[in-house]
């Protein structure tokens, strides 16, 4: 509720500095992930690595989209809530976004070595398993596949849509750059819903194809919003030591952000433990095997530490107000989100791979950093490109001058 | 006689400029003014329809209460109930009031949170709605047991039987949800009565009326030392009350869950029956509020932008409840199990397809509409399509319990489920206790947030570029240290933390 | 307005027009350090706490320790109960089937914190107080419609029976009146 004049940003505001160590990410981050990408590549073409090379690249891949993905939705919601508050954000959201062509194109492997990630990519298998057999209409290669290109286009263009949009109003400043995309925001929500729904379902739920759950999409989507959240904290406050945008993302906005950090760890709990506790509820074998499988050996470990860490030590950490309105407080615990938000991808892929319990290995890191080096690189990339805020965005003036309760 | 907005007021509120907000009242959005509109409905003689509408209600009350002495003289076979479905009208009817209840709670709570201040002008109707819903609710698991008489035993207390409830049950989460929901709703809507109150006591003409409300108030006399501890409180209740509100109708929807019925145990069920609650009670907000805001003169405090905001949540939870069905649907093929395939091609084409179909197209076509600007903005449209939204919120929870129920593993032990006469009492008897207690609510308490609507007009901001003036800083025998930064300031946005 | 010599003088009260006005004069108050004195307003007037110098209102840590011992208390109900007084086999589950037992401790929790979040701010407040001195001047009833006031108590110990009303004018109060007790 304020009355601000039109905003007064400075170029060295609205701009990375020459001399900031973030003009160098992208090419750091670059080697970092081709180099990984490549060490890989050669691991895994090892003895009987091939399984395990493919199952942490998905994990990686999983973990750097829900980012992606999660900065998707944010974007979208905030102009369909025509939010004022977020706008100095929502430029770092679009730049994680627009990453997505690219995880499109590292997803390729995936659905290429499908057979070594899938067991009902394999013709044998659905001859002899019934069940199997009855899901033969959706779970088969050229559908899967199909369904894969679709998920990405659909994102790309989306992501695209809003993106350039945005962009092109800091140069004409039209305001009808920001009714367009909130007039579209309506229907891309509904297609950002369904199609990470049956994303979660072909590449998360497959892996286990006896398995189902109607609140599996949901799941995905709650880790999703967790993980940017934290991002957008995390690289917030890491572009505040630099001294940028140090005073343009003021102690407000990384209170809502923690607010929204907090708020969607309690959710992505609800979801999860709902999930959980119906299942072990009813007692079905057929639904059971799936949290059975994750609390045999070192799993059961696995999964205290994940319910520990992702629910009970955020929730009492991020709950004061003092611990979100300090940089001091709220980096770790957005660092700490984003650590156990791996934790719960890999929880959720691994126990197909190694049923006798968690087996980290170098492969997971390298996959990690591969994929990572180049979600980072290109976010570096296009934040150097541009300006580090919707610089000519209507509603930037009720942003700068935000205050919360 | 209420001051009607003129177009152009009309369309400024309507008006979608993006680097403005527009406004929230209008007419008389002075601090007289929202006092005089909202408190008039409490002080005046009630116009003749109120007295019609308080009749009907009472007359539906008295068939609640003749319906239900004879329930608990005959015993519950008076109502349809059969094998195999066990569960008919009575828990379709306590989920549907729960569900009604739940947009008070979003209103108040969660758009509190999201800091839309177009909610101050429906939060305590809203509310008000909730803790009447939440009676009605409770209503039916209390007269469905059968032995009301000793209805206790089912609260944990030490007992001569030796006995404790079973805590495993989620009928027993029930009776805490529901009963905690209503008791925190029933606190956080008292709250906000507070400032209220004072207001009525203090523009009281009678004596009766002003040791009421003053009673009530509690002695609430504005001071800013009281609103600090008053606002921190708020915030607080409207951030527990969002954890609460999911909480409640997602342990409604374990009844169901927990179970091992195709079509009941889904894990999809808990977002999914919350999203439809909100669905339903914002509908039943927008039918009462359509009617409200003409009789008593405040069509200037909850304008055709508060109703299309109301539509647009209806648009978004009806999507969501959409996306439930479509999941529910996928994955029961995808299971490759055949009864759970069952269920759902019994429901769109077996014997109650009649109600899978008005459930369909009352809640997921229904609210498409609203994607339509014009649509969102017709009172007409939102009055009827909103009555039809609750309609097929009805038919979702009649669908969910009798169709699952009554073709389950067993085709010897099928059988058709139809209410009696009694169950079609109670249903249409419990509108009339929620009806009365509403007009009462109208009648006697102010059906607008009056301190939370007038600190969200313009003239309640403070200007800080008028501050500071040329002014003497000493006080009298007092040596002042002038602008002598205070303990425990808020940071403003000018000048941030040091960050380490 | 009127003073009865013979009842002592509880404090002054000062009217204002405005939310900014209010605003204004609380700075004034706050700066020349008198204590026992407060602002009354129809509604929350934003930054008043900042205006007034108020510290944070401690109510969060009675709740979070009001909605903890709810909690507490709902999950040893339950653990009691389950495991010690009434042990049964029920669907199978052990008897401290916790996952079962998280409904009811969350909602025990809430109620706890809810109850602890209005009796602390009731509490805090002083409130019920139905009778108060304040209440003497007519113009007072204006506060919960859409006047603003100043009140300072004779009890502070800047507070000057002939000084203090005509400095509240001079910080812009459009009417001043001595109280009695």
């Amino acid at each position: 509720m304020s009355h601000a004049a039109t905003p007064t940003l400075s170029q060295d505001q609205l701009r990375l500095p020459r001399s900031a160590v973030w003009r160098s990410l992208p090419w750091a981050a670059a080697a970092v992930g081709l180099l990984a990408l490549v060490v890989h590549w050669l691991l895994g073409r090892g003895a009987g690595a091939a399984r395990q090379a493919h199952f942490s690249y998905l994990v990686a891949m999983l973990y750097w989209l829900s980012i992606a993905l999660g900065a998707l939705f944010f974007v979208i919601v905030q102009f369909a809530t025509k939010a004022g508050w977020s706008v100095v954000v929502r430029r770092l959201a679009e730049h994680a976004m627009i990453t997505l062509p690219l995880l499109g194109l590292l997803f390729v492997p995936i659905v290429g070595g499908m057979h070594e990630l899938f067991h009902w990519s394999h013709p044998e298998a659905m001859q002899h398993d019934a069940l199997l057999a009855s899901k033969a209409p959706y779970l088969n290669v050229p559908f899967f596949s199909a369904r894969a290109l679709l998920y990405f286009v659909t994102w790309t263009a989306l992501a695209w849509l809003f993106y350039r949009r945005s962009v092109r109003q800091d140069l004409d400043g039209a305001p009808q750059a920001t009714e367009r995309l909130q007039r579209l925001s309506g229907p891309a929500i509904i297609l950002f819903a369904l199609t990470v729904t049956f994303a979660a379902f072909d590449w998360l739920m497959s892996l286990d194809p006896h398995w189902y759950s109607t609140m599996f999409g949901v799941y995905y989507f709650a880790g999703c919003v967790v993980a940017i959240f934290a991002f957008l904290a995390l690289v917030g406050l890491l572009l505040r030591r630099a001294r940028v945008l140090a005073d343009v993302i003021t102690v407000e906005h990384y209170h809502d952000l923690g607010k929204l950090l907090f708020g969607f760890t309690v959710f992505w709990t609800y979801i999860a433990f709902s999930q959980f506790m119906l299942i072990w509820y009813g007692n079905l074998p057929e639904e059971t095997i799936w949290y059975a499988r994750r609390l045999i050996g070192s799993w059961g470990q696995v999964t205290l530490v994940l319910a520990l860490g992702h629910f009970v030590v955020p929730f009492f950490y991020l709950m004061t107000r003092a611990t979100k309105r300090r940089g001091a407080t709220l980096l770790p615990a957005a660092l700490w989100l984003l650590t156990v938000h791996y934790l719960d991808l890999y929880w959720l892929v691994m126990p197909i791979l190694h049923p006798e319990g968690a087996r980290p290995c170098l492969l997971d890191l390298t996959a990690f950093l591969g994929v990572g080096g180049c979600f980072v690189a290109l976010f570096g990339r296009q934040l150097r490109r541009h300006a580090l805020v919707p610089m000519r965005d209507p509603r930037l003036a009720e942003s700068l001058a935000f205050e919360n309760y | 006689m209420s001051q009607q907005p003129t177009t152009t007021e009309l369309s400024l509120n309507l008006d979608e400029p993006v680097d403005q907000r527009p406004p929230l009242l209008l007419g008389d959005n002075s601090f007289r003014g929202i006092t005089e509109a909202v408190c008039r409905p409490v002080e005046w003689v009630p116009p003749r329809g109120w007295y019609i509408f308080f009749g009907v209600s009472l007359a539906l009350l008295g068939v609640l209460v003749l319906s239900t002495a004879y329930l608990f003289y005959m015993g519950t076979g008076i109502w349809g109930l059969n094998n195999p479905v066990g569960w008919g009208w009575a828990i379709v009817n306590f989920v549907f009031w729960v569900g009604i209840g739940h947009a008070g709670t979003l209103i108040s709570a969660i758009l509190f949170l999201f800091r839309q201040r177009w909610r101050t002008s429906i939060n305590r109707f809203a509310e008000a709605m909730t803790i009447f819903a939440v009676m009605c609710a409770l209503l039916f698991p209390t007269i469905h047991v059968g032995r009301v008489w000793v209805i206790y035993w089912a609260l944990p207390y030490p007992n001569q039987m030796g006995i404790w409830p079973n805590f495993r049950s989620p009928l027993l989460w029930d009776v805490f949800a529901v009963s905690i929901y209503g008791s925190v709703s029933l606190l956080f809507w008292y709250m906000g009565l507070l400032p209220d109150l004072a207001t009525l006591r203090d523009r009281a003409k009678s004596q009766l009326r002003r040791v009421i409300y003053g009673i009530f108030a509690l002695g609430w006399r504005g001071s800013h030392r009281h609103w600090q501890h008053y606002e921190r409180a708020y915030l607080i209740l409207a951030a527990i009350s969002t954890p609460l509100v999911l909480s409640v109708h997602s342990i409604v929807s374990f009844d169901f869950a927990v179970s091992q019925l195709p079509g009941w145990h889904t894990t999809i069920f808990p977002p999914y029956f919350v999203a439809g609650a909100i669905f339903s009670g914002f509908a039943m907000v927008v039918t009462l509020m359509t009617i409200a805001r003409t009789v008593f003169g405040l069509e200037h405090i909850v304008t055709r932008r508060h109703f299309e905001n109301m539509a647009k949540v209806m648009l978004l939870t009806g999507s969501i409840v959409g996306y439930a069905y479509a999941m529910e649907f996928f994955i029961a093929w995808y299971s490759g199990n055949p009864f759970e395939r069952f269920v759902f091609l019994n429901r769109a084409f077996g014997p109650y397809a009649w109600a899978y179909w008005i459930m369909v197209t009352c809640n997921v076509i229904v609210p498409q509409t609203f994607w339509f600007k014009r649509l969102r903005r017709s009172l007409l449209w939102l009055f009827i399509a909103s009555i039809l939204v609750n309609i097929g919120m009805w038919f979702e929870r009649f669908v969910i319990t009798v169709t699952s129920l009554h073709r389950d593993f067993l085709p010897s032990s099928w059988d058709y489920y139809s209410p009696t006469f009694w169950d079609i009492c109670a249903l249409v008897g419990s509108f009339g206790l929620f009806f009365t207690m509403f007009s009462l609510f109208v009648r006697f308490l102010p059906q607008v947030a009056m301190a939370e609507v007038k600190a969200i007009v313009p003239a309640a901001h403070v200007h800080h570029a008028t501050l500071h003036p040329a002014a003497p800083h000493a006080g009298p025998g007092a040596p002042a240290a002038p602008g002598a930064a205070p303990a425990g300031s808020l940071a403003t946005p000018a000048s941030l933390p040091q960050e380490a | 307005m009127a003073e009865h010599a013979a009842d002592p003088t509880w404090g002054v009260l000062a009217e204002f027009a405005s939310p900014t006005a209010l605003y204004r004069a609380c700075e004034q108050l706050r700066d020349a350090g008198f204590t026992r004195w407060d602002a009354h307003s129809p509604f929350p007037v934003h930054g008043l706490d900042r205006a007034m110098g108020l510290r944070p209102s401690r109510l969060p840590w009675v709740v979070f320790g009001g909605g903890m011992l709810g909690a507490a208390g709902g999950l040893g109900l339950q653990w009691w109960t389950s495991t010690i007084a009434y042990p049964q086999v029920i669907a199978g589950k052990p008897h401290f089937s916790w996952p079962a037992f998280v409904p009811v401790t969350f909602e025990l929790g809430v109620l706890a914190a809810a109850l602890a979040c209005v009796l602390g701010m009731l509490h805090f407040n002083r409130l019920p107080r139905l009778h108060h001195p304040i209440f003497r001047s007519t113009r007072f009833e204006g506060v919960s419609d859409d006047r603003f006031f100043i009140s300072i108590e004779a009890a502070d110990p800047r507070f000057d029976p002939s000084a203090t009303p005509g400095w509240l004018t001079q910080l812009g109060a459009t009417q001043v009146e001595l109280l009695a007790e």
